[in-house]
């Protein structure tokens, strides 16, 4: 079993990192996250949007208003 | 008798309950019908969630769909419901 | 400013999220809005809501059609062109400020 770790700590350990932001709408961002703030707004470099699976379009960077987001997961791959 | 809920010590705050579900599974039901299940690792004030070994569950267009996931942050802005243990929704 | 940093790469100058915006000020961003809008301006002005101010917009609006006979899925896209507008933040779901030399 891992140890306790509040939201604050996994953003801490993810920041830089790969990640994959999945919006309520269903469509998500994979990137590296470069920062975000108390409200969940997020920067991703490198990013690439994903709909239904398919690549949609590349933004080089990436400010995602937080309200859309439903979680940020550390990326699979 | 207007006793309030944090002085009686027989009653939990809800918050309490969810700190007594970190390292074990939960299930979590979103606004939107999307449900995720996965072991708890921690919360805020927010209820924004850290979760592991996350499986979530959406109905899509071609019908339900699975994902699997490390670890997630899931805003908890959209969280309806949240279920101690967890065995997930019925496929 | 005395304290501005000197480094160029985006994490070194991007501490929060709305430093992207803050260095996309006066050039030309995309903004991904809900209901299908889809908006290529200047960024004149915003504020911690992502309320925006773009100059020389055009805006895409991508609407969805059954076909009655064949159900076949038909998206059109529409598209105008507006001098100056304000966007209101709650709307926004994402913006990209143009591809900086690195």
């Amino acid at each position: 079993m891992s140890k306790r770790q509040n939201p604050a700590e996994f953003l801490k350990k993810v920041i830089g990192k790969p990640v994959v932001v999945k919006l309520n709408s269903g469509v998500d961002y994979r990137g590296i996250l470069a920062c975000l703030d108390g409200y969940m707004n997020i920067a991703l470099e490198q990013t690439e949007e994903y709909s239904n699976g398919q690549l949609q379009n590349k933004y080089g960077d990436a400010f995602i208003r937080g309200n859309n987001v439903l979680y940020i997961s550390t990326s699979t791959k | 008798m207007a006793t309030s809920t944090s002085t009686n010590p027989n009653t939990l705050l809800p918050l309490e309950l969810i700190d007594k579900c970190i390292g074990s599974k939960i299930w979590v039901i979103m606004k939107n019908d999307k449900e995720i299940v996965g072991t708890l690792t921690g919360f805020d004030d927010y209820v924004n969630m850290v979760l592991e070994d996350v499986v979530e569950y959406e109905n899509t267009a071609d019908g339900k769909r699975m994902t699997k996931l490390d670890t997630i942050l899931l805003n908890g802005n959209h969280i309806t419901m949240l279920v101690p243990g967890g065995e997930g929704p019925e496929i | 400013m005395a304290t501005e940093k000197k480094e160029v790469t985006l994490s070194a100058t991007v501490e929060e999220p709305l430093d992207l915006l803050r260095l996309s000020l006066d050039e030309r961003v995309y903004v991904k809005m809900r209901n299908d809008r889809e908006l290529r301006g200047r960024l004149r002005a915003f504020d911690q809501h992502l309320n925006m101010v773009l100059s020389e917009v055009e805006e895409t609006i991508t609407t969805r059609e059954v076909d009655e006979d064949t159900f076949e899925e038909i998206y059109k896209q529409t598209k105008r062109v507006v001098p100056m507008l304000f966007v209101r933040g709650d709307s926004v779901i994402l913006v990209s400020p143009p591809i900086r030399a690195s």
